[in-house]
Protein backbone atom coordinates (compact mmCIF):
# COMPACT_ATOMS: atom_id res chain seq x y z
CA UNK A 1 0.00 0.00 0.00
CA UNK A 2 2.61 2.03 0.73
CA UNK A 3 4.28 2.67 -2.20
CA UNK A 4 1.43 3.93 -4.15
CA UNK A 5 0.41 7.63 -3.85
CA UNK A 6 -3.12 7.01 -3.27
CA UNK A 7 -4.21 3.42 -2.54
CA UNK A 8 -8.32 3.36 -2.66
CA UNK A 9 -10.11 0.73 -1.16
CA UNK A 10 -14.02 -0.66 -0.96
CA UNK A 11 -15.06 3.35 -1.92
CA UNK A 12 -18.85 3.80 -2.26
CA UNK A 13 -20.45 7.41 -2.73
CA UNK A 14 -24.26 7.82 -2.41
CA UNK A 15 -25.69 11.06 -3.54
CA UNK A 16 -29.31 11.60 -2.49
CA UNK A 17 -29.53 7.94 -1.46
CA UNK A 18 -28.35 6.86 -4.84
CA UNK A 19 -25.00 5.04 -5.70
CA UNK A 20 -22.76 6.77 -8.05
CA UNK A 21 -19.74 5.44 -7.53
CA UNK A 22 -18.13 2.27 -6.30
CA UNK A 23 -14.36 1.21 -6.13
CA UNK A 24 -13.53 -1.64 -4.87
CA UNK A 25 -9.36 -1.03 -5.41
CA UNK A 26 -7.69 1.33 -7.17
CA UNK A 27 -4.06 2.51 -6.70
CA UNK A 28 -1.92 4.59 -8.65
CA UNK A 29 1.54 5.45 -8.03
CA UNK A 30 3.16 9.13 -7.46
CA UNK A 31 4.17 10.99 -10.96
CA UNK A 32 2.01 9.42 -13.38
CA UNK A 33 -0.87 10.07 -15.20
CA UNK A 34 -4.26 8.46 -15.53
CA UNK A 35 -6.76 9.44 -17.59
CA UNK A 36 -10.30 8.63 -16.67
CA UNK A 37 -13.05 8.32 -19.39
CA UNK A 38 -16.67 7.06 -19.36
CA UNK A 39 -20.05 8.29 -20.47
CA UNK A 40 -21.63 11.66 -19.22
CA UNK A 41 -23.08 10.28 -15.27
CA UNK A 42 -20.52 7.80 -15.20
CA UNK A 43 -19.12 9.30 -11.84
CA UNK A 44 -15.94 10.99 -13.65
CA UNK A 45 -16.46 13.87 -11.92
CA UNK A 46 -17.67 12.23 -8.83
CA UNK A 47 -14.20 10.41 -8.56
CA UNK A 48 -12.12 13.23 -8.87
CA UNK A 49 -14.30 15.41 -6.10
CA UNK A 50 -13.30 12.35 -3.89
CA UNK A 51 -9.35 12.08 -5.12
CA UNK A 52 -9.28 15.56 -4.84
CA UNK A 53 -10.67 15.38 -0.86
CA UNK A 54 -13.12 18.18 -1.91
CA UNK A 55 -15.94 15.40 -0.49
CA UNK A 56 -15.61 12.97 1.41
CA UNK A 57 -16.51 9.22 0.61
CA UNK A 58 -19.87 7.96 1.86
CA UNK A 59 -17.59 4.60 3.17
CA UNK A 60 -14.73 3.42 2.33
CA UNK A 61 -10.93 5.19 2.59
CA UNK A 62 -8.58 6.81 0.36
CA UNK A 63 -5.28 6.68 2.11
CA UNK A 64 -2.72 9.45 0.45
CA UNK A 65 0.95 8.36 0.56
CA UNK A 66 -0.24 5.41 2.69
CA UNK A 67 -2.34 7.61 5.43
CA UNK A 68 -5.64 8.01 5.33
CA UNK A 69 -7.16 11.16 4.26
CA UNK A 70 -10.21 13.46 4.45
CA UNK A 71 -11.05 16.66 3.47
CA UNK A 72 -8.53 19.50 4.80
CA UNK A 73 -6.23 16.74 6.28
CA UNK A 74 -3.39 18.18 6.38
CA UNK A 75 -1.98 15.18 4.66
CA UNK A 76 -3.40 16.91 1.55
CA UNK A 77 -4.48 19.85 2.40
CA UNK A 78 -1.35 21.62 0.57
CA UNK A 79 -0.45 19.29 -2.04
CA UNK A 80 -3.90 17.91 -4.22
CA UNK A 81 -5.37 20.82 -6.32
CA UNK A 82 -8.60 19.95 -8.41
CA UNK A 83 -9.63 21.89 -11.36
CA UNK A 84 -13.24 21.65 -12.00
CA UNK A 85 -15.01 21.98 -15.40
CA UNK A 86 -16.64 25.14 -14.87
CA UNK A 87 -13.36 27.10 -13.91
CA UNK A 88 -14.35 29.13 -10.98
CA UNK A 89 -13.09 32.66 -10.40
CA UNK A 90 -13.30 34.71 -7.72
CA UNK A 91 -14.50 38.19 -7.88
CA UNK A 92 -11.45 39.74 -7.62
CA UNK A 93 -8.66 40.41 -10.58
CA UNK A 94 -6.55 37.86 -12.11
CA UNK A 95 -3.91 38.39 -10.23
CA UNK A 96 -5.67 38.44 -7.01
CA UNK A 97 -7.00 35.20 -7.98
CA UNK A 98 -3.76 33.30 -8.68
CA UNK A 99 -2.11 35.05 -6.04
CA UNK A 100 -4.85 33.24 -3.36
CA UNK A 101 -3.52 29.98 -2.82
CA UNK A 102 0.17 31.13 -2.30
CA UNK A 103 -1.46 34.10 -0.24
CA UNK A 104 -3.41 31.79 2.56
CA UNK A 105 -0.05 29.41 2.72
CA UNK A 106 0.89 33.17 3.83
CA UNK A 107 4.23 32.50 0.92
CA UNK A 108 4.59 36.08 0.06
CA UNK A 109 7.88 36.01 -1.05
CA UNK A 110 8.37 37.23 -4.86
CA UNK A 111 4.72 37.28 -5.51
CA UNK A 112 3.70 39.11 -8.23
CA UNK A 113 6.82 37.87 -9.89
CA UNK A 114 5.31 34.30 -9.74
CA UNK A 115 2.15 35.12 -10.47
CA UNK A 116 3.14 36.22 -14.01
CA UNK A 117 5.33 33.21 -14.32
CA UNK A 118 2.27 31.26 -13.93
CA UNK A 119 0.57 33.05 -15.75
CA UNK A 120 3.06 33.08 -18.93
CA UNK A 121 2.30 29.04 -18.07
CA UNK A 122 -0.57 28.90 -19.69
CA UNK A 123 -0.07 31.49 -22.36
CA UNK A 124 -1.60 34.84 -20.54
CA UNK A 125 0.40 38.07 -21.10
CA UNK A 126 0.82 39.11 -17.57
CA UNK A 127 0.73 42.79 -18.47
CA UNK A 128 -2.48 42.26 -19.98
CA UNK A 129 -4.09 40.18 -17.84
CA UNK A 130 -2.84 40.69 -14.27
CA UNK A 131 -5.09 43.53 -13.42
CA UNK A 132 -8.04 42.68 -15.36
CA UNK A 133 -11.29 41.44 -13.63
CA UNK A 134 -12.29 38.18 -13.65
CA UNK A 135 -15.71 38.99 -15.15
CA UNK A 136 -13.76 39.92 -18.12
CA UNK A 137 -12.45 36.66 -19.62
CA UNK A 138 -13.40 34.76 -22.04
CA UNK A 139 -13.89 31.32 -21.22
CA UNK A 140 -10.83 29.72 -22.30
CA UNK A 141 -8.96 32.69 -20.67
CA UNK A 142 -10.96 31.83 -17.37
CA UNK A 143 -9.78 28.02 -17.59
CA UNK A 144 -6.21 29.07 -18.31
CA UNK A 145 -6.30 31.53 -15.10
CA UNK A 146 -7.78 28.37 -12.93
CA UNK A 147 -5.02 26.58 -14.17
CA UNK A 148 -2.25 29.19 -13.04
CA UNK A 149 -4.16 29.44 -9.89
CA UNK A 150 -3.15 25.77 -9.39
CA UNK A 151 0.01 25.38 -11.27
CA UNK A 152 1.51 28.29 -9.14
CA UNK A 153 1.45 26.07 -6.00
CA UNK A 154 3.27 23.08 -7.74
CA UNK A 155 1.05 21.02 -6.25
CA UNK A 156 2.07 16.67 -5.95
CA UNK A 157 -1.28 15.95 -7.70
CA UNK A 158 -3.61 18.03 -9.62
CA UNK A 159 -7.03 16.37 -11.19
CA UNK A 160 -8.52 18.36 -14.72
CA UNK A 161 -12.40 17.55 -14.94
CA UNK A 162 -12.98 17.96 -18.67
CA UNK A 163 -9.92 20.47 -18.66
CA UNK A 164 -10.67 21.11 -22.15
CA UNK A 165 -14.11 20.81 -22.99
CA UNK A 166 -16.18 23.81 -24.19
CA UNK A 167 -13.33 26.23 -24.73
CA UNK A 168 -11.22 27.03 -27.72
CA UNK A 169 -8.56 25.06 -29.54
CA UNK A 170 -5.31 27.44 -28.62
CA UNK A 171 -6.96 27.24 -24.89
CA UNK A 172 -7.14 23.45 -25.11
CA UNK A 173 -3.56 22.95 -26.23
CA UNK A 174 -1.60 25.24 -23.67
CA UNK A 175 -3.76 23.89 -20.90
CA UNK A 176 -2.83 20.23 -22.15
CA UNK A 177 0.94 21.61 -22.63
CA UNK A 178 0.80 23.34 -18.71
CA UNK A 179 -0.55 20.43 -17.58
CA UNK A 180 2.23 18.21 -18.77
CA UNK A 181 4.64 20.44 -18.23
CA UNK A 182 3.67 20.57 -14.34
CA UNK A 183 3.84 16.80 -14.37
CA UNK A 184 7.34 16.75 -16.57
CA UNK A 185 8.98 19.25 -14.02
CA UNK A 186 7.82 19.02 -10.85
CA UNK A 187 6.92 14.92 -11.12
CA UNK A 188 3.71 16.22 -10.22
CA UNK A 189 0.74 13.54 -10.46
CA UNK A 190 -2.00 13.99 -13.23
CA UNK A 191 -5.42 12.58 -12.94
CA UNK A 192 -7.37 13.87 -16.17
CA UNK A 193 -11.26 13.37 -16.54
CA UNK A 194 -12.00 13.87 -20.39
CA UNK A 195 -13.80 13.23 -23.43
CA UNK A 196 -10.72 13.62 -25.78
CA UNK A 197 -9.81 10.16 -25.08
CA UNK A 198 -7.25 10.75 -28.10
CA UNK A 199 -5.65 12.51 -26.56
CA UNK A 200 -5.43 10.64 -22.84
CA UNK A 201 -4.59 7.80 -24.83
CA UNK A 202 -1.11 10.03 -26.56
CA UNK A 203 -0.47 11.13 -22.88
CA UNK A 204 -1.47 8.46 -19.85
CA UNK A 205 0.02 6.13 -18.88
CA UNK A 206 -2.82 4.34 -17.39
CA UNK A 207 -6.76 4.65 -18.53
CA UNK A 208 -9.56 3.79 -16.56
CA UNK A 209 -12.65 3.54 -18.23
CA UNK A 210 -15.99 4.48 -15.54
CA UNK A 211 -19.55 3.18 -16.06
CA UNK A 212 -22.28 3.82 -14.05
CA UNK A 213 -20.35 4.59 -11.15
CA UNK A 214 -17.58 1.30 -11.55
CA UNK A 215 -14.63 0.81 -12.65
CA UNK A 216 -14.35 -1.38 -16.31
CA UNK A 217 -11.00 -1.18 -17.12
CA UNK A 218 -8.79 0.16 -19.93
CA UNK A 219 -11.15 1.84 -21.67
CA UNK A 220 -10.86 -0.15 -24.84
CA UNK A 221 -14.17 -1.70 -23.92
CA UNK A 222 -17.06 -1.40 -25.91
CA UNK A 223 -19.96 -0.54 -23.24
CA UNK A 224 -23.64 -0.61 -25.37
CA UNK A 225 -26.66 0.10 -23.54
CA UNK A 226 -29.85 -1.92 -23.10
CA UNK A 227 -32.71 -2.16 -23.89
CA UNK A 228 -32.41 -5.59 -25.65
CA UNK A 229 -34.98 -6.91 -27.65
CA UNK A 230 -35.95 -10.58 -28.03
CA UNK A 231 -34.71 -11.49 -32.11
CA UNK A 232 -34.38 -14.69 -33.86
CA UNK A 233 -31.96 -17.67 -33.10
CA UNK A 234 -32.57 -16.55 -29.34
CA UNK A 235 -29.99 -14.00 -29.31
CA UNK A 236 -31.15 -10.23 -28.09
CA UNK A 237 -30.76 -7.11 -30.50
CA UNK A 238 -30.54 -3.15 -29.87
CA UNK A 239 -31.93 -1.48 -33.67
CA UNK A 240 -29.67 1.08 -34.07
CA UNK A 241 -30.19 4.69 -35.89
CA UNK A 242 -29.48 3.11 -38.84
CA UNK A 243 -31.11 0.08 -39.12
CA UNK A 244 -28.00 -2.03 -38.33
CA UNK A 245 -28.31 -4.53 -35.03
CA UNK A 246 -25.76 -5.44 -32.35
CA UNK A 247 -26.55 -8.87 -31.42
CA UNK A 248 -25.95 -10.14 -28.28
CA UNK A 249 -26.50 -13.76 -26.01
CA UNK A 250 -29.85 -12.76 -23.76
CA UNK A 251 -28.94 -10.34 -21.05
CA UNK A 252 -29.68 -10.85 -17.41
CA UNK A 253 -31.91 -7.48 -17.80
CA UNK A 254 -33.30 -5.81 -20.69
CA UNK A 255 -31.63 -2.53 -19.74
CA UNK A 256 -28.27 -4.51 -18.76
CA UNK A 257 -25.25 -3.27 -20.27
CA UNK A 258 -23.47 -5.25 -22.53
CA UNK A 259 -19.55 -5.12 -22.70
CA UNK A 260 -17.28 -6.16 -26.15
CA UNK A 261 -14.10 -6.33 -24.52
CA UNK A 262 -12.22 -7.18 -27.96
CA UNK A 263 -13.95 -6.05 -31.64
CA UNK A 264 -11.73 -6.35 -35.10
CA UNK A 265 -11.44 -3.77 -37.45
CA UNK A 266 -11.45 -4.84 -41.51
CA UNK A 267 -12.25 -2.72 -44.87
CA UNK A 268 -15.50 -2.72 -45.96
CA UNK A 269 -14.61 -3.53 -49.10
CA UNK A 270 -12.71 -6.60 -48.41
CA UNK A 271 -13.90 -10.05 -48.65
CA UNK A 272 -14.11 -12.03 -45.53
CA UNK A 273 -15.58 -15.03 -44.29
CA UNK A 274 -18.32 -14.61 -41.49
CA UNK A 275 -17.81 -16.74 -38.65
CA UNK A 276 -21.05 -18.67 -37.00
CA UNK A 277 -21.31 -16.22 -33.91
CA UNK A 278 -19.55 -13.72 -35.56
CA UNK A 279 -21.03 -10.27 -35.67
CA UNK A 280 -20.47 -7.73 -38.50
CA UNK A 281 -21.67 -4.27 -38.38
CA UNK A 282 -20.33 -1.60 -40.54
CA UNK A 283 -18.94 2.12 -40.21
CA UNK A 284 -16.63 4.74 -40.45
CA UNK A 285 -12.94 4.90 -38.71
CA UNK A 286 -13.27 8.34 -36.81
CA UNK A 287 -9.82 8.74 -35.19
CA UNK A 288 -6.49 6.60 -35.04
CA UNK A 289 -4.78 7.23 -31.65
CA UNK A 290 -1.46 5.77 -30.26
CA UNK A 291 -1.60 4.43 -27.01
CA UNK A 292 1.06 5.17 -24.44
CA UNK A 293 1.07 2.73 -22.37
CA UNK A 294 1.23 -0.16 -24.75
CA UNK A 295 1.85 0.77 -27.96
CA UNK A 296 -0.87 0.00 -29.55
CA UNK A 297 -3.24 1.59 -32.02
CA UNK A 298 -6.57 2.61 -30.65
CA UNK A 299 -9.18 2.82 -33.61
CA UNK A 300 -12.50 4.43 -33.06
CA UNK A 301 -15.12 3.20 -35.52
CA UNK A 302 -18.20 5.33 -35.98
CA UNK A 303 -21.60 2.52 -36.49
CA UNK A 304 -24.25 4.61 -36.42
CA UNK A 305 -24.39 7.30 -33.70
CA UNK A 306 -22.26 4.75 -31.51
CA UNK A 307 -18.38 5.40 -31.29
CA UNK A 308 -16.41 1.46 -30.55
CA UNK A 309 -13.08 1.38 -30.20
CA UNK A 310 -10.76 -1.40 -31.22
CA UNK A 311 -6.81 -2.16 -30.82
CA UNK A 312 -4.93 -1.93 -33.64
CA UNK A 313 -1.29 -2.93 -34.80
CA UNK A 314 1.00 -0.49 -36.96
CA UNK A 315 1.19 -3.63 -39.60
CA UNK A 316 -3.15 -3.83 -39.62
CA UNK A 317 -3.39 -0.33 -40.23
CA UNK A 318 -0.66 -0.13 -43.12
CA UNK A 319 -1.87 -3.23 -44.63
CA UNK A 320 -5.30 -2.77 -44.21
CA UNK A 321 -5.12 1.21 -45.18
CA UNK A 322 -6.75 2.36 -42.36
CA UNK A 323 -7.55 5.64 -42.27
CA UNK A 324 -10.28 8.34 -40.69
CA UNK A 325 -12.89 8.37 -43.06
CA UNK A 326 -12.41 4.59 -44.10
CA UNK A 327 -15.42 2.34 -44.62
CA UNK A 328 -14.80 -0.54 -41.67
CA UNK A 329 -16.42 -3.56 -40.43
CA UNK A 330 -16.58 -4.09 -37.04
CA UNK A 331 -16.31 -7.67 -35.72
CA UNK A 332 -16.96 -9.48 -32.69
CA UNK A 333 -18.25 -12.64 -31.45
CA UNK A 334 -21.40 -12.89 -29.76
CA UNK A 335 -20.24 -15.09 -27.66
CA UNK A 336 -17.56 -12.99 -25.71
CA UNK A 337 -20.24 -10.63 -24.74
CA UNK A 338 -20.15 -9.69 -20.99
CA UNK A 339 -22.86 -7.82 -18.85
CA UNK A 340 -22.42 -5.27 -16.95
CA UNK B 1 -48.74 72.55 3.86
CA UNK B 2 -47.12 75.34 5.54
CA UNK B 3 -45.85 73.41 8.37
CA UNK B 4 -43.59 71.22 5.81
CA UNK B 5 -41.53 74.30 4.30
CA UNK B 6 -41.30 75.34 8.07
CA UNK B 7 -39.99 71.35 8.75
CA UNK B 8 -37.78 71.83 5.91
CA UNK B 9 -36.38 75.43 7.34
CA UNK B 10 -36.19 74.19 10.70
CA UNK B 11 -33.88 70.93 10.29
CA UNK B 12 -31.50 73.41 8.74
CA UNK B 13 -31.84 75.56 11.63
CA UNK B 14 -31.12 72.37 14.09
CA UNK B 15 -28.15 70.99 11.89
CA UNK B 16 -26.71 74.68 11.50
CA UNK B 17 -27.25 75.75 15.41
CA UNK B 18 -25.63 72.53 16.59
CA UNK B 19 -29.07 72.33 18.85
CA UNK B 20 -28.14 70.24 21.60
CA UNK B 21 -31.58 68.25 22.20
CA UNK B 22 -31.43 67.25 18.17
CA UNK B 23 -27.99 66.34 18.20
CA UNK B 24 -28.67 64.38 21.33
CA UNK B 25 -30.96 62.46 20.09
CA UNK B 26 -28.83 61.69 16.78
CA UNK B 27 -26.70 60.60 19.02
CA UNK B 28 -28.61 58.09 20.58
CA UNK B 29 -29.58 57.20 17.50
CA UNK B 30 -26.43 56.18 16.10
CA UNK B 31 -25.40 54.68 19.07
CA UNK B 32 -27.66 52.40 19.72
CA UNK B 33 -27.89 51.59 15.93
CA UNK B 34 -24.21 50.93 15.87
CA UNK B 35 -24.69 48.63 19.41
CA UNK B 36 -27.44 46.53 17.62
CA UNK B 37 -26.04 46.38 14.23
CA UNK B 38 -22.30 45.46 15.74
CA UNK B 39 -23.53 42.14 17.35
CA UNK B 40 -26.09 41.63 14.60
CA UNK B 41 -24.08 41.01 12.14
CA UNK B 42 -21.02 39.34 14.54
CA UNK B 43 -23.20 36.85 15.35
CA UNK B 44 -25.80 37.04 12.60
CA UNK B 45 -23.50 36.37 9.76
CA UNK B 46 -21.68 32.75 11.30
CA UNK B 47 -25.56 31.95 11.73
CA UNK B 48 -26.47 32.61 8.23
CA UNK B 49 -23.21 31.11 6.84
CA UNK B 50 -24.43 28.10 8.48
CA UNK B 51 -27.86 28.01 7.61
CA UNK B 52 -27.16 28.69 4.00
CA UNK B 53 -23.83 27.08 3.63
CA UNK B 54 -24.86 23.50 5.42
CA UNK B 55 -27.50 20.68 4.64
CA UNK B 56 -28.74 19.45 8.28
CA UNK B 57 -32.15 17.82 8.62
CA UNK B 58 -33.92 20.44 9.84
CA UNK B 59 -32.59 23.28 7.76
CA UNK B 60 -36.13 24.10 6.45
CA UNK B 61 -37.96 24.05 9.14
CA UNK B 62 -34.92 26.75 11.03
CA UNK B 63 -35.14 28.42 7.44
CA UNK B 64 -39.08 28.65 7.65
CA UNK B 65 -38.60 30.01 11.45
CA UNK B 66 -35.87 32.78 10.92
CA UNK B 67 -38.44 33.75 7.54
CA UNK B 68 -41.70 34.36 10.42
CA UNK B 69 -39.13 36.11 12.61
CA UNK B 70 -38.75 38.78 9.58
CA UNK B 71 -42.39 39.93 10.26
CA UNK B 72 -42.11 40.13 14.18
CA UNK B 73 -43.86 43.11 15.35
CA UNK B 74 -41.65 45.70 16.85
CA UNK B 75 -43.77 46.68 20.12
CA UNK B 76 -43.91 42.48 20.69
CA UNK B 77 -39.88 42.90 20.84
CA UNK B 78 -40.29 45.74 22.82
CA UNK B 79 -42.97 44.16 25.46
CA UNK B 80 -40.37 40.82 26.01
CA UNK B 81 -37.38 43.14 26.28
CA UNK B 82 -39.44 45.00 28.88
CA UNK B 83 -40.54 41.96 30.61
CA UNK B 84 -36.97 40.61 30.76
CA UNK B 85 -35.48 43.74 32.13
CA UNK B 86 -37.92 45.27 34.70
CA UNK B 87 -37.40 45.08 37.65
CA UNK B 88 -39.51 41.76 38.54
CA UNK B 89 -37.74 40.32 35.21
CA UNK B 90 -35.76 37.73 34.96
CA UNK B 91 -32.69 40.18 34.10
CA UNK B 92 -34.15 42.83 36.03
CA UNK B 93 -30.65 43.16 37.72
CA UNK B 94 -28.85 43.69 34.71
CA UNK B 95 -30.23 47.13 35.22
CA UNK B 96 -30.80 47.82 31.14
CA UNK B 97 -34.43 49.23 31.23
CA UNK B 98 -34.46 52.79 30.22
CA UNK B 99 -31.38 52.90 28.96
CA UNK B 100 -29.35 52.89 25.18
CA UNK B 101 -27.66 49.28 25.71
CA UNK B 102 -30.92 48.28 26.23
CA UNK B 103 -32.81 49.61 23.42
CA UNK B 104 -29.71 47.81 21.72
CA UNK B 105 -30.90 44.51 22.99
CA UNK B 106 -34.57 45.04 21.47
CA UNK B 107 -33.05 46.19 18.54
CA UNK B 108 -30.18 43.28 18.43
CA UNK B 109 -33.33 40.91 18.21
CA UNK B 110 -35.27 42.63 15.37
CA UNK B 111 -31.82 43.07 13.03
CA UNK B 112 -30.74 39.30 13.69
CA UNK B 113 -33.51 37.69 11.62
CA UNK B 114 -32.88 39.56 9.04
CA UNK B 115 -28.79 39.34 8.54
CA UNK B 116 -29.49 35.67 8.98
CA UNK B 117 -32.20 35.40 6.57
CA UNK B 118 -30.57 37.45 3.81
CA UNK B 119 -26.97 35.99 4.70
CA UNK B 120 -28.09 32.60 4.46
CA UNK B 121 -29.99 33.45 0.97
CA UNK B 122 -26.86 35.22 -0.21
CA UNK B 123 -24.80 32.46 0.79
CA UNK B 124 -27.19 29.63 -0.86
CA UNK B 125 -27.40 31.58 -4.20
CA UNK B 126 -23.33 31.09 -4.93
CA UNK B 127 -21.49 29.00 -7.06
CA UNK B 128 -21.33 25.34 -5.44
CA UNK B 129 -17.77 25.91 -7.44
CA UNK B 130 -16.65 28.06 -5.09
CA UNK B 131 -16.23 25.83 -2.21
CA UNK B 132 -14.48 23.30 -4.68
CA UNK B 133 -12.34 25.86 -5.76
CA UNK B 134 -11.18 27.40 -2.26
CA UNK B 135 -10.40 24.00 -1.18
CA UNK B 136 -8.96 23.05 -3.78
CA UNK B 137 -6.04 26.02 -3.80
CA UNK B 138 -5.71 24.56 -0.26
CA UNK B 139 -8.31 26.86 2.20
CA UNK B 140 -8.99 25.64 5.68
CA UNK B 141 -11.79 25.91 7.33
CA UNK B 142 -11.64 29.25 8.40
CA UNK B 143 -10.28 30.54 5.15
CA UNK B 144 -12.95 28.74 3.56
CA UNK B 145 -15.50 30.39 5.54
CA UNK B 146 -14.10 34.43 5.11
CA UNK B 147 -13.43 33.83 1.83
CA UNK B 148 -16.87 32.76 1.06
CA UNK B 149 -18.25 35.83 3.01
CA UNK B 150 -15.79 37.89 1.26
CA UNK B 151 -16.81 36.32 -2.17
CA UNK B 152 -20.71 37.33 -0.45
CA UNK B 153 -19.80 40.76 0.27
CA UNK B 154 -22.08 42.82 -2.02
CA UNK B 155 -25.18 40.62 -1.19
CA UNK B 156 -24.26 40.94 2.62
CA UNK B 157 -23.36 44.10 2.47
CA UNK B 158 -26.93 44.65 1.17
CA UNK B 159 -27.99 42.53 3.92
CA UNK B 160 -26.21 44.66 6.73
CA UNK B 161 -27.96 47.81 5.35
CA UNK B 162 -31.21 46.82 5.24
CA UNK B 163 -30.81 46.03 9.29
CA UNK B 164 -29.28 49.11 9.61
CA UNK B 165 -32.20 50.59 8.26
CA UNK B 166 -34.46 48.33 10.38
CA UNK B 167 -32.64 49.59 13.49
CA UNK B 168 -32.81 53.26 12.69
CA UNK B 169 -35.97 54.20 11.89
CA UNK B 170 -37.19 51.93 14.45
CA UNK B 171 -39.83 53.45 16.92
CA UNK B 172 -41.92 50.71 19.00
CA UNK B 173 -38.73 48.99 20.91
CA UNK B 174 -37.10 52.17 21.62
CA UNK B 175 -40.35 53.88 23.14
CA UNK B 176 -41.34 50.84 25.47
CA UNK B 177 -37.46 49.61 26.24
CA UNK B 178 -35.94 53.10 26.34
CA UNK B 179 -38.79 55.37 27.58
CA UNK B 180 -38.47 58.50 25.57
CA UNK B 181 -36.01 60.08 28.29
CA UNK B 182 -34.80 63.54 27.26
CA UNK B 183 -30.96 63.88 27.12
CA UNK B 184 -30.63 60.24 27.90
CA UNK B 185 -32.69 57.92 25.93
CA UNK B 186 -34.67 59.36 23.50
CA UNK B 187 -33.94 58.95 20.01
CA UNK B 188 -34.68 60.63 16.42
CA UNK B 189 -37.98 58.32 15.89
CA UNK B 190 -39.10 58.89 19.89
CA UNK B 191 -38.54 62.26 19.44
CA UNK B 192 -40.60 62.25 16.29
CA UNK B 193 -43.81 60.68 17.74
CA UNK B 194 -43.21 62.99 20.83
CA UNK B 195 -43.15 66.46 18.50
CA UNK B 196 -46.17 64.86 16.63
CA UNK B 197 -48.17 63.82 20.32
CA UNK B 198 -47.56 67.44 21.16
CA UNK B 199 -48.42 69.11 17.56
CA UNK B 200 -44.88 70.46 16.69
CA UNK B 201 -45.44 68.73 12.88
CA UNK B 202 -42.36 71.00 11.37
CA UNK B 203 -39.70 69.73 14.48
CA UNK B 204 -40.92 65.92 13.55
CA UNK B 205 -40.17 66.94 9.89
CA UNK B 206 -37.51 68.36 10.66
CA UNK B 207 -36.21 65.45 12.45
CA UNK B 208 -37.37 62.97 10.08
CA UNK B 209 -35.37 64.78 7.25
CA UNK B 210 -32.25 64.61 10.02
CA UNK B 211 -32.63 60.84 9.84
CA UNK B 212 -32.97 60.82 5.92
CA UNK B 213 -29.89 62.44 5.73
CA UNK B 214 -27.64 60.33 8.10
CA UNK B 215 -29.55 57.25 5.94
CA UNK B 216 -28.64 59.44 2.99
CA UNK B 217 -24.64 59.58 4.55
CA UNK B 218 -24.55 55.69 4.85
CA UNK B 219 -25.96 54.65 1.39
CA UNK B 220 -23.46 57.26 -0.05
CA UNK B 221 -20.46 55.34 1.77
CA UNK B 222 -21.72 51.91 1.45
CA UNK B 223 -22.20 52.63 -2.50
CA UNK B 224 -18.53 54.37 -2.57
CA UNK B 225 -16.78 50.84 -0.67
CA UNK B 226 -19.10 49.27 -3.32
CA UNK B 227 -17.50 51.08 -6.18
CA UNK B 228 -13.92 50.68 -4.49
CA UNK B 229 -14.22 46.59 -4.48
Amino acid sequence: MGAFLYAIQDLTHVYRGKPVLRIDRLEIPAGCIVGVIGPNGSGKSTFLRLAGFVEKPTAGEIAYNGKPAVPFSSEVRHKVSLMSQEPFLMKRTVLNNVAYGLRIRNDLDRLEQRVHTALAWVGLDAKEFAKRPSYALSGGEAQRVALAARLILKPEVLLLDEPTASIDALSAQLIKDAALKAQRDWGTTLIIASHDWQWLYGVCDRVVHLVRGRLMGSGRENIIFGPWEPGENGLWSKVLSDGQRILVQKPPEALSAAVIDHAFIVPADQPFLDGETQVRLTGLITRLALEKASGDIVGSVLVANIPFTAALTENQVLENGLYPGRRVHLLYDVNSVRWF
Amino acid sequence: MDFLLQGLLKAFELLTTGDAETFSAVYATLIVSAYSLAVTLITGLPLGFCLGYFDFTVKKQVRVMVDTLLSLPTVFIGLLVYAFFTNRGPLGEWGLLFTLPGIAVGLTILALPIVIALSATAIESMDRQLRVALISLGANRRQLFLSTLWEARLSILAAALTAYGRVMTEVGIAMMVGGNIKWQTRTITTAIALETNKGEFAMGIALGLVLLLIAFGVNVSVSSLRKRY
